[in-house]
């Protein structure tokens, strides 16, 4: 079921908010000069930004307010001055431009690599993992989560420390111009304070809680959306948009009261501005009134106290960037810490890949997906070089596991697998699996030429790969398409045919001329046409390779050397098709009842 | 006034990207033929203003008040300073203007609450009416709506494209206000003090609003680049993470991964050249602003050194071209956001206007039995060309009748109609001897209950699935509904029996016993006709067996319709209708159907045991 990332859970707090911030910042680590190259780039601009007010302060003590100077003087001292100003503005521009575009490359950059690491973990993660996680949360993590955490690196990380040290500046520059007036005004620092830190405790639940909300919502209509048909049929339309309504209310009601909280906070800052300007006029104007303040210095005062209660409007905002992204960062660091796939015994590269022809062996192998709910009991088989083996059972009787097993997609709980002498786990993953072909009843087709679909990442030349095609006779199916090996397919490509497809898993598979082929085959979904396309590739694989086949099909398993039956997870009977007929064991009750799985159309 | 610029800044960013998460959202809509008007589309939301029109009123008036309050605020420093300058100044002169500001502070924080809480709060109204309306729109639209609309696309317009219309209804609306009322007020106290120095400072403002309109024409199309490949990324991870069982198997892994960082690559650059323009944007703004600030500066302060104006005119002439930048540089956010709001909801209208392709029947006619009758029913997808359903003429009474035939001969689809999912042209599918387009779409479904191919179960638990159909059902009608699906045992094996969670919060079904759920809570409707449209294919066989002699009983006197392609589910019908390319290719009793229809033989030949075994 898709879930379109419209509702996730919130931050859970599994992972410390310690823990959290020291991994997210360890991967700013290698953009520490960049990001360095930020913050003085940003302290350029603070500076420029505090400098203006101040040289308005000059431009009016010194030359506009003098009248002691003659015309001229005061007009050139004021042009000098406003010349520095525009400098100064210019400055501040440049480097606001670049510190933005900085801030982005860094952020995408680290962006970049979070979600690389990401995918390239996720590939590496076992099998069973997947099978508990839904696809759309998986992509969610990778592509929606991801850019949340950006959020933080370019809007936040940086002001954070900007805004600090912005508040910082101003009330040293405050203090130095009139130090008990600016002494006076650091009374507003604790008050802000208090007064932000209750705000973001309570807006965070806020916060929370309405994302909970608008997450039932959504699920709910997703899950209506998708069940439509039955939710009309079975009369159910008028109860279920009460339920909605009840869901929908009860949002209205959290953001209202969301609203309610920011509505009480943001004014809150104005009036400590408020405040402040007429703390300033009247301390501030009885100190020009017993010659302790200059005119322009009270001018001056009352600009950086504007500049000084912006930060703190802007703080509440941020602070909820930085819960949603921490939420973010702890599903992303979650799926990291998945373990990846076991890997082997042999260090890659360490000895030669070893060949992988020869006998495969199953020795005593138990098996459960689930704890205390066994799917393989005792299994011991054999399959000598060049057999080909089917093996039956109806569904549920483990035939996919033995193979999940045998590409070590899962590892047996106890027991032994063995390919050509050598004990699986001691077979590096990737090896292993080149060397096992399948073809399964899923496809993955790539968006990109036939030919390409086929060579994969065997490195084939096109001569190796139109002779093999000749050789199994598929190259009929290749002539078929518009542009023969070169036809594009995929997604917004030529479509293929079930059939067609089912042949390019094959040629794909023995592109890579492995040394045991497994064959899934289709239990429904193949018409007459399709399986006379099917007969002579299959013929050519019978007859060279080692060959494992999960059959659905009589045909396949009369052609088989030997039959290996599974029952609820135990081999009950082996033997040939006539042979296990005659015994009227398992074998034949199977195909009486079973084989008429064997569906048509 | 610069606090709702501020705080939804950074804010409108964040909802720009996160807009662009969801593919769906992007692609820019193909139906273009019947592009609403802007008047029509903001008709949708005229009813829902009008209804808060006290609230809004409200909040209007605290929203304008604050701004004059603002206003204010520097005419009083203006006093304070003037008075400092000409030495007229006292203590107590201060203190009083003092209080005064501290007093308009307080009735200030008062106001900006109330129009917070009422308007902002219209928005979110606003945002919970249009949800209701576009989830009570879905509910009742066919077949053919949810073939062009997907449910992820559904899922944009509630929420994507809502919040864009809260936005542009709610701050949107709030600071264009805004920004109209407090630049007209600061530039007429302005133009009070001195006329040229107004005209000299609002000078370099056509520079910006020129580059900003310059600007984000360009930021739109980067976007539009961005998130395309946003899309792309999103893509290519959903389909590799769904076939991991295949990139595992062909060990493609490594070149899965740098065909996706080749992507990655692309979307950054993208995204840095979106940043180079909002890295413009914000600074282009305040240089405009301080360039104004400057002029001002020489040329007011010319102006004071030759006695034009007064120091105190100075300080409040600054202070009110302060207050001008601001809006300034909200006008090109709240053109952004309102561009928004309106494709958004131009989407939505778009939406709200597909109609149900199903003919709302007349309310006097009932159908008089509950039997089908199809004449000559053709039938082809509405935006298709392919007919899927040709010349169908069948009469369905208390009966069980089998359909089979080779993947895409039009069985689902037979099923739908029958299920009034989809229309059907006048005269050619009867129900109880009445045209189905001449009944309500409600008074033939309820005497239908379906299985369908795909089963769909609700995270409820397996009590509450079971009588779906049925809410008012007794337990022990449920639990002799189940036990005919061969579910019963089953469902008392969990934790939690009838109680258990479907999900993954809760118990975790298979394939098979989905399905059996699903044939339970039909039964349970207990209504006339049942369709299967291929509902236990994930049965086993031995299971089957039990469910086919458990409902006996149940299909008694009941028009079935069973959808499949098991010989053994077909050999107990009362009659087989073999559908082949759209039409009947036969029909007739499964005995009778055996000895000649090539299909069956077919089935037959793979399943090739039936002659030795004679099906039970």
């Amino acid at each position: 079921m898709r879930n379109f990332g419209y509702f996730e859970e919130d931050y859970t707090r599994s992972l410390s908010e310690r823990g959290l911030w020291r991994r997210t910042l360890g991967y700013l680590h290698p953009f520490r000069f960049p990001f360095a190259g930020a913050v003085l780039l940003s302290l350029v601009v603070t500076g420029s930004t505090l400098s203006l007010p101040w040289l308005m302060q000059q431009a009016i003590d010194l030359y506009i307010t003098r009248q002691a100077l003659s015309f001229d003087q005061r007009m050139a001292g004021l042009l000098t001055n406003v010349l520095l100003y525009g400098g100064l503005i210019c400055v501040g521009f440049i480097t606001a431009f670049l510190q933005v575009v900085l801030l982005e490359w860094i952020g995408q950059s680290i962006m970049h690599t979070l979600r690389q690491n990401l995918f390239s973990h996720l590939l590496e993660i076992d099998l069973r993992f997947f099978s508990k996680q839904p696809v759309d949360r998986l992509v969610t993590r990778i592509t929606n989560d991801v850019q949340n955490m950006h959020e933080m690196f370019t809007s936040i990380m940086v002001t954070v420390f900007n805004d600090l040290l912005r508040m910082a500046c101003i009330l040293g520059l405050l203090i130095y111009i009139n130090y008990k007036l600016g002494l006076l005004l650091c009374l507003f620092v604790p008050l802000a304070a208090i007064v932000t830190i209750l705000f973001s405790r309570l807006a965070r639940n806020h916060f929370r809680a309405i994302r909970k909300q608008l997450s039932k919502v959504n699920a709910f209509v997703q899950e209506i959306v998708s069940g439509i048909m039955l939710v009309q049929l079975f009369g159910r339309t008028d109860e279920l948009q009460d339920n909605f309504a009840k869901l929908n209310d009860g949002y209205l009601k959290k953001t209202l009261l969301q609203i309610r909280l920011f509505g009480m906070f943001m004014p809150i800052t104005e009036l400590m501005s408020s405040l402040a300007i007429a703390l300033i006029l009247w301390y501030g104007g009885g100190q020009i009134i017993q010659n302790q303040l200059s005119l322009g210095e009270l001018v001056a005062f009352l600009s950086y106290m504007r500049l000084f209660f912006q930060p703190l409007r802007e703080l509440s905002q941020k602070y909820s960037i930085v819960q949603s992204a921490l939420a973010s960062a702890e599903r992303i660091f979650h799926l990291l810490d998945t373990e990846a796939e076991n890997q082997t015994s042999l260090q890659h590269g360490q000895i030669k890949l070893p060949s992988l022809t020869g006998e495969l062996c199953f020795k005593n192998v138990n098996f459960s997906y689930l704890t205390d709910h066994a799917v393989l009991h005792d299994i011991n088989f054999s399959v000598k070089q060049g057999e080909t083996v089917a093996i039956v059972g109806s569904t549920g009787s483990g035939k996919s596991t033995l193979i999940n097993l045998l590409l070590r997609f899962y590892t047996p709980d106890s027991g032994h697998i063995s390919l050509a002498g050598f004990s699986l786990p001691d077979i590096p993953h990737n090896h292993l699996r080149r060397e096992i072909g399948v073809v399964m009843q899923e496809m993955l087709i790539l968006q990109d030429t036939l030919f390409n679909n086929i060579v994969l990442d065997t490195g084939k030349q096109r001569k190796e790969v139109k002779k093999l095609l000749q050789q199994t006779q598929l190259d009929q199916f290749v002539s078929n398409l518009p542009q023969g090996l070169d036809t594009v397919i995929g997604e917004g490509g030529q479509t293929m045919s079930t059939g067609e497809k089912q042949l390019l898993a094959i040629a794909r598979v023995l592109c890579r001329n492995p040394s045991i082929l497994v064959l899934d085959e289709a239990s429904s979904a193949i018409d007459s046409k399709t399986e006379n396309l099917l007969e002579q590739p299959l013929e050519h694989c019978f007859a060279e390779k080692t060959v494992l086949i999960i059959a659905h099909r009589l045909s396949t398993v009369q052609r088989a050397d030997r039959i290996i039956v599974l029952d609820k997870g135990r081999i009950v009977e082996q033997g040939s098709h006539h042979k296990l007929l005659k015994k009227q064991g398992t074998y034949s009750k199977l195909i009486a009842l079973d084989f008429e799985t064997d569906k048509i159309g | 006034m610069s606090s709702y610029f501020h705080f939804y800044n950074v804010s409108s960013v964040k909802e720009v990207y996160s807009s662009f998460a969801h593919g769906e959202h992007l692609k820019p809509e193909k139906n273009t033929t019947d592009r609403p008007s802007l008047k029509k589309v903001l008709s949708l939301l005229g009813p829902i203003y009008f209804r808060h029109r006290i609230r809004l009123l409200l909040g209007l008036v605290a929203l304008l008040a604050v701004n004059f309050l603002q206003l204010t605020i520097p005419r009083i420093l203006k006093t304070g300073v003037d008075s400092l300058s000409n030495g007229a100044a006292t203590q107590s002169s201060l203190l009083n203007l003092a209080f005064l500001i501290c007093g308009i502070g307080v009735v200030a924080t008062l106001l900006r609450f109330s129009w917070r809480y009422l308007i902002i709060g219209f928005s979110r109204h606003l945002e919970r009416d249009l949800r209701k309306k576009i989830f009570s729109h879905v509910m009742l639209m066919d077949g053919s709506f949810f073939s062009k609309y997907s449910t992820g696309s559904i899922m944009a317009h509630g929420s994507n494209d809502l919040s864009a219309v809260q936005m542009a209804c709610g701050m949107g609306m709030v600071a264009a206000i805004d920004a109209l009322v407090m630049s007209i007020a600061a530039v007429f106290f302005m133009l009070n003090i001195h006329v040229g120095l107004t005209l000299t400072a609002l000078l370099p403002l056509p520079v910006l609003a020129l580059a900003t309109r310059f600007l984000t024409g360009s930021m739109h199309r980067r976007f539009d680049r961005v998130q395309e490949q946003f899309s792309g990324l999103t893509e290519f991870a959903r389909s590799s993470i769904s076939s991991i069982r295949l990139i595992k198997a062909y060990t493609l892994e490594k070149s899965q991964a740098k065909c996706f960082a080749l992507l990655g690559r692309k979307y950054v650059d993208s995204s840095i050249r979106v940043a180079v323009i909002q890295g413009l944007l914000f600074p282009i703004a305040t240089l405009v602003g301080s360039s104004g600030m400057l002029l001002v500066l020489y040329f007011g302060g010319r102006l004071v050194i030759l006695e034009s104006i007064s120091m105190g005119d100075f300080v409040a002439f600054i202070t009110y071209l302060y207050m001008l930048i601001w809006p300034m540089m909200a006008v090109g956010w709240v053109a952004n956001l309102s561009q928004r709001g309106v494709t958004s909801l131009r989407r939505i209208h778009l939406l709200l206007s597909e109609k149900s392709q199903l003919l709302p029947g007349k309310e006097e006619s009932q159908p008089k039995n509950t039997f089908f009758e199809l004449r000559q029913l053709s039938f082809t997808y509405p935006r298709s060309k392919r007919r899927i359903l040709e010349n169908i003429t069948l009469s369905l009474t208390p009966e069980i009748l089998g359909i089979t035939g080779p993947t895409g001969c039009g069985k689902t689809t037979l099923c739908q109609l029958l299920a009034r999912m989809y229309p059907v042209p006048n005269q050619t599918l009867f129900f109880g001897e009445t045209d189905v387009n001449a009944l309500s779409v409600e008074s033939v479904q309820k005497h239908i209950s379906f299985v369908s191919q795909e089963t769909m179960l609700f995270s409820n638990n397996l009590r509450e699935n079971i009588c779906f159909g049925r809410p008012d059902a007794s337990m022990e009608r449920i639990i002799h509904a189940a036990k005919a699906a061969a579910i019963h045992e089953e469902i008392l094996s969990f934790p939690e029996g009838y109680e258990s969670m479907i999900g993954e919060k809760g118990v975790t079904l298979s394939g098979g016993q989905r399905s059996r759920v699903a044939l339970a809570r039909a039964l349970l409707c207990d209504r006339p006709i049942l369709i299967i449209d291929d509902g236990l294919a994930d049965v086993d066989t031995e299971t089957e067996q039990k469910i086919m002699e458990n409902i006996a009983p149940w299909l008694k006197d009941k028009t079935v319709i069973w959808v499949s392609q098991r010989i053994k589910q077909l050999a107990r019908t009362d009659r087989v209708l073999v559908l082949e390319d759209g039409k009947i290719s036969d029909i007739g009793p499964y005995d009778e159907l055996m000895q000649h229809n090539s299909f069956l033989a077919e089935i037959s030949r793979r399943q090739h045991l039936r002659g030795k075994h004679n099906h039970a």
